[in-house]
């Protein structure tokens, strides 16, 4: 036996309050690991580039733009460089499993995108090596287990061919990355002109712009720029960084970074409180045994680490379940909702833990450091 | 019998006072108290309720502190030490015999036993060495993973005293051992007591209700109104 033992076989004198303790500890973990894993994952904005504009129809983000806009855009000499891109948006084998293909020119990948997805020369050679090629996203790639070589169907809800088939084939020619671990990478890359060429409609138009401005430019500055260059033309544009597209995007359901904040942070207040009130009890109902404890010997400092280990015991596993329970539902997620259970989170996660340990062990520990010695003696 | 070197006492109390606030009024307990055990004695403390026998064992114990005097045992001045040197010193000198055990309900007998080991730094093999030893002793080694409600009285006392006496500390200190127990389930622990104080030369200080029990030390004192009446018997 070991203090520790000790302290676990106090945790388990009250089954049935420490199995419901965890219990509490656990939804709370599982609720951070979702919300956590939803505002890391794809949905999120904050890993989401401020430095990359997107330039896209005024009328409305399906509309498409002429690619002659791409000229007079590049001319701009805050312009560092220039891709366009027609994202098809379709699925693979069944309806749900919904996938996103963004059809871009890869010599100009590297220069606009390399950073941010994570991309290698080597990726961008297998990817323009044959014209079906696609690049997969680390995120897809793991959630459908696809390899690179193997080939995929996407059928796009959309973008049919030419004589009507909507199936496009993709032979996988390599897995980016993405910068790190929040990156979205739940898409894949495909050369632009196999899909134009191909496809029934919209032919030589694109969806957008994608413009990464010089290092020394002020990216706010040059979005007005570009919008008003075509303020007056036949297809009027509306350039945003990725980051304010996708606030954007979400803030029309809703500020869900502040609603998961407030979620999460009332979760852990109320577990907060359950648990050092609980503990608070079970110390009071031992005051005698703790007066027992320190005539034998033990310290007020053993004593209260006693009680603090047994509180870290409770959360510790508690939180380990909840964690493991949130990454397994993400794991089993359907992947359109773009969870990612990533490190930080874990780590995030690992931090609260012990913080929470340690918070709601304070108080009843601190009971226990005053709990006098001289009442072993007396009162039974 | 007793090995008593008189010229330095294992135990030494001089000038002890001590008073409770009770209701707003202090009462003294003891106003100067005087008392010395040599070394390897086997002390039985009686007086009636409420004349400070327990109190007078907390003092020893290093759990109370007297308000005035002096109180060594061996090279220690408890009356002067702060709690934490107070509580590292019962760890290490002093085991204690409670009247009701005082037994944790849900560590085994071994686990119990073991407790104050773990104040020690011994390997987990040692300490499982000594709880052997010291339940082969008290005659219980066949009920080392028994929980203690499932032992009867004079048992867990047994446990109790193993508890005890498994760190080796020089001073035993035992209030009302056997107040709980039957005749017969007391004598054992009686017997068990005197084999540990004639075997293994530990100091006793035993406070008892119980006549009979006195008898099994080597002397008896009477504490009344603040004071010792010492009663002499050939042992
Ligand atoms: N913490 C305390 N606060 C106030 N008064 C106390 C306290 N502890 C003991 N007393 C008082 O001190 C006196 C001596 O108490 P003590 O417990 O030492 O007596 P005792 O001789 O052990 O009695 P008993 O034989 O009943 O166990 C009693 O009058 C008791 O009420
Ligand atoms: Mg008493």
């Amino acid at each position: 036996m070991t203090l520790f033992d000790l302290a676990r076989k106090n945790a388990w004198r009250k089954p049935l309050r420490t199995a419901l303790l965890m219990l509490c500890v656990s939804v709370a973990f599982l609720i951070y690991g979702l919300t956590a894993s939803f505002v890391s994952g794809s949905q999120g904005t904050s890993a989401a580039s401020d430095d990359i504009l997107g330039v896209m129809s005024a009328a409305g983000r399906a509309q498409p733009l002429p690619m002659a806009h791409m000229n007079r855009i590049a001319a701009d000499p805050d312009v560092a460089a220039i891709n366009y891109t027609s994202r098809m948006r379709g699925f693979v084998a069944v309806e749900k499993n919904v996938v996103a293909v963004s059809a871009l020119d890869p010599q100009r990948l590297m220069a606009v995108s390399g950073k941010e997805l994570g991309l290698t020369p080597e990726l961008i050679d297998a990817l323009a090596a044959q014209r079906d090629r696609v690049l997969v996203g680390r995120a897809l790639a793991e959630a459908q287990g696809w390899r690179v070589g193997q080939s995929v169907t996407v059928t796009g809800f959309d973008m049919a061919r030419r004589g009507g088939s909507r199936d496009w084939s993709f032979g996988i020619a390599g897995i980016f990355e993405g910068e790190n671990a929040s990156t979205d990478t739940y898409f894949m890359i495909a050369d632009y002109d196999y899909l134009n060429a191909a496809r029934a409609r919209n032919r030589d138009t694109v969806d957008a712009f994608v413009v990464r401005p010089q290092a020394s430019a002020s990216a706010g500055d040059l979005a007005a720029r570009i919008d008003k260059m075509f303020a007056n033309s036949a297809a009027p544009t509306r350039t945003q960084s990725e980051k304010q597209f996708l606030e954007a995007f979400l803030r029309q359901y809703a500020d869900v970074g502040l609603i998961v904040d407030l979620v999460v942070s009332a979760a852990f207040v109320t577990l907060l409180m359950i648990v050092i009130n609980t503990m608070v009890f079970a110390v009071r109902e031992r005051t005698f045994e703790i007066g027992v404890l320190k005539t034998l010997g033990f310290s007020g400092a053993q004593v209260m680490g006693l009680i603090l280990a047994e509180t870290l015991f409770i959360v510790v596993v508690g939180g380990g379940v909840g964690l493991g329970l949130a990454k397994l539902a993400v794991s089993f997620s359907d992947p359109a909702l773009g969870l990612v259970f990533s490190m930080p989170v874990l780590a995030r996660a690992v931090v609260i833990i012990v913080i929470l340990g340690l918070a709601t062990g304070a108080l009843p520990a601190i009971k226990a450091l005053r709990t006098p010695v001289i009442a072993a003696f007396r009162q039974r | 019998m007793t090995t008593a070197n008189h010229l330095e006492p294992y135990i030494q109390l001089s000038g002890i006072s001590k008073a409770y606030a009770i209701g707003g009024e202090t009462v003294p307990i003891f106003s100067s108290l005087d008392l010395k055990i040599p070394s390897g004695d086997f002390v039985a403390i009686m007086g009636p309720s409420g004349s400070g026998k327990s109190t007078l064992l907390n003092m020893l114990a290093g759990i109370d502190r007297p308000d005035a005097g002096c109180l060594r045992i061996g090279s220690s001045r408890l009356d002067q030490m702060g709690e934490a040197a107070r509580a590292s010193w019962r760890a290490h000198c002093m085991g204690i015999v409670f009247q009701f055990y005082n037994l944790l309900p849900m560590l085994t007998v071994a686990e119990n036993v073991e407790l104050p080991l773990l104040l020690k730094s011994l390997s987990a093999r040692d300490r499982r060495g000594r709880v052997e030893k010291v339940l082969e002793l008290v005659g219980l080694a066949d009920r080392a993973r028994q929980y203690p409600v499932s032992m009867s009285g004079g048992q867990q006392q047994r446990v109790g005293i193993a508890r005890a006496i498994v760190a080796d500390p020089a001073l035993l200190l035992c209030d009302e051992p056997t107040g709980d127990l039957d005749r017969k389930s007391a004598d054992e622990v009686l017997a068990m007591l005197r084999m540990l104080n004639r075997e293994f030369g530990k100091t006793i200080v035993m406070v008892t209700h119980d006549p009979q029990a006195a008898l099994h030390a080597n002397r008896t004192l009477h504490l009344d109104k603040g004071a010792f009446i010492e009663e002499r018997r050939a042992a």
